[in-house]
């Protein structure tokens, strides 16, 4: 469903973040993208959407090609193409409800946004899909009051909302710790086996690689430094990916755990049990 | 200081040795500025000999013997808005309108002198530049000139006042606008544009939730700095009370012109007290 042919990313800068990356992934695969930071993996996701505009080769997307695609078809392309990102990119003052729906806006005319009245069916929509994730109960509260793990799955509920064949994911669980980073994870395998929504996914730990990957595709340098099965990935070709220094670290096994701390909880924590400022939160 | 290196064997780093205070470069720095305060005072010929100090205090001790009769209109002809405090509420919506027709115009110019909305091709690239270059000429013209010029081409009065007020805003608002966009938070216009959505609804969605509380607070400050400036325009022919200042000052009336100046103090303070705690509550 996805072919891409040569494809190269050079930066005004002189990076060349892809360099050369031929691929061809069929529907219903479950993609991880591993490799150093650098090595290319978030540039070579935008590039399929064209969030970033590769410098040569070809991207085909069900038979579109999307790298020629003119602007109106570039948006007709884009909306079946779901996004999630590390850093969640919600709009934070806005209602989980309203960034929900904005997942829609490629099907919509924008008179409909600018007077702010979504469609009943849009707005059920939403409902449907924060219930998928188990967050319908906060779809009025302000989307940057949630805790990150919920952040990330308001991200997922969006996409949902496109009714995609594609979910791209940039580091979904980067920013999340180990318990909430399997739960994030877990409604992405979700969707892709119970919808059949194909994800790429790009990932730092190679256990949630091998643990929810059907394939894994390593980047190095911009290049494809491995295709294949998740365990396949053995010492050797650990270190041809990540060096020979590397070491793998597991992220640790699923568990349920009590809600994640906040950012605040978090930073107070750490600064309660910091010897150096000698418990400075119970001040 | 230096056993470290003496210790170690290693050459002591000059830096070490230097004493702050006597190097060259402080040195000249104080040099050439007791020689511009030299030059300044001996060519702007600062002459305090045609003072006279009893007229002086004379003219202070008037200044504060408050002539109450400018309260109320002086004959059958004057109306509630020939009194001073009429002419001051007049003042302030000088400065009022002055900020809202600034604002009709800063505000969409302002989308097209910010750099992360025009990034993308020559043409808007060009838009960009050239928006700007206008706010920076606009803002280095100072609003007592513009008041003069405009005296000159549309007659001494309220038009002239309000409209260089206005003027001069729209290159004041229009730089703090457009910085206020080029500060978000690009996450969110990434997600919004890989739903498919298109610029219109990118704009809506993603940037404007972020620029409203910045707009208001920059908005507030200019009002609060317009009405400031408001009493001013009078004296170079802009309508208000600067006017009724002005004349009472040629006309050597010293205890209208002391209420006066108390009446202008009064309001500056408050709109400074309010404007102040409008801003702080957005934050």
């Amino acid at each position: 469903m996805l072919a891409i042919q040569d494809l190269v990313k050079v930066y005004p800068s002189g990076t060349r973040a892809v360099n050369g990356v031929s691929l061809e992934i069929q529907r219903g695969e479950f993609v991880v993208l591993i490799g150093l930071s650098g090595s290319g993996k978030s540039s070579l996701l935008r590039c399929i959407n064209r969030l970033v505009e590769p410098t040569s080769g070809r991207v085909v997307f069900d038979g579109a090609d999307v790298t020629r695609a003119s602007r109106a078809e570039l948006r007709r392309i884009r909306r079946r193409i779901g996004m999630v990102f590390q850093q969640f990119n919600l709009v934070r003052r806005g209602s989980v409800l309203s960034n929900t729906l904005a997942g829609r806006l490629g099907y919509r005319p924008a008179w409909r946004t600018i007077l702010g009245r979504p469609l009943r069916e849009d707005v059920a929509a939403a409902f449907e899909n924060l219930g998928r994730v188990g967050i319908a109960d906060k779809a009025f509260a302000r989307a940057d009051a949630l805790s990150g793990g919920q952040q990330q799955r308001v991200g997922i509920a969006r996409a949902l909302m496109q009714h995609p064949d594609l979910m791209l994911a940039d580091e979904p669980v980067a920013s999340l710790d180990p318990a909430t980073s399997h739960s994030v994870m877990k409604y992405l395998e979700e969707i892709n086996k119970k919808d059949g929504i194909t994800v790429i996914c790009s990932l730092h730990f190679l256990s949630l690689a091998r643990r929810y990957g059907t394939r894994v595709i390593a980047l190095k340098a911009g290049a494809v430094a491995f295709d294949g099965r998740p365990d396949a990935i053995d010492e050797r070709r650990f270190k041809e990916i990540y060096g020979e220094d590397a070491v793998e670290v597991e992220i640790g096994p699923e568990r349920s755990q009590p809600q994640p701390m906040s950012a605040t909880e978090a930073a107070l924590a750490a600064l309660a049990s910091d010897p150096d400022l000698g418990g400075i939160a119970d001040r | 200081m230096a056993e470290y290196f003496v210790a170690r064997g290693l050459p002591v780093p000059a830096e070490l040795s230097q004493n702050p205070l006597t190097h060259w470069r402080r040195l000249v720095v104080i040099a050439l500025s007791l020689g511009v305060v030299y030059i300044g005072l001996r060519i702007t010929k600062i002459d305090l000999s045609s003072a006279n100090p009893e007229y002086a205090a004379g003219v202070i001790g008037q200044l504060f013997h408050w002539d109450f009769s400018i309260l109320t209109p002086r004959d059958e002809f004057e109306t509630f808005w020939d009194t001073a405090e009429g002419q001051m509420i007049v003042t302030i919506f000088l400065g009022i309108i002055a900020t809202v027709f600034a604002i009709i115009v800063a505000l969409p110019l302002s989308f097209l002198g910010a750099r992360n909305i025009m990034t993308g091709n020559v043409l808007t690239g060009g838009i960009y530049v050239v928006v700007r270059l206008v706010f920076t000429i606009i803002r280095s013209i100072d609003v007592l000139i513009v008041v003069i010029i405009f005296g000159v081409l549309l007659g001494i009065g309220s038009a002239a006042g309000v409209l260089a007020l206005a003027f001069h805003n729209v290159g004041v608002l229009g730089k703090l606008y457009s910085e206020a966009i080029e500060g978000i938070d690009p996450g969110p216009l990434e997600a919004i544009t890989a739903t498919g959505a298109n610029r219109v609804q990118v704009i809506w969605t993603a940037v404007l939730p972020q620029i409203v509380n910045p707009y208001i607070s920059f908005t507030i400050y200019r009002l609060d700095t317009n009405v400031r400036l408001a009493p001013i325009l009078g004296l170079v022919g802009g309508g208000g009370i600067g006017i009724l200042l002005f004349q009472s000052v040629n006309l050597l009336q010293y205890g209208a012109a002391g209420l006066i100046i108390f009446m202008i103090v009064v309001t500056v303070a408050l709109m400074d007290f309010a404007s102040a705690q409008i801003r702080r509550r957005l934050v």
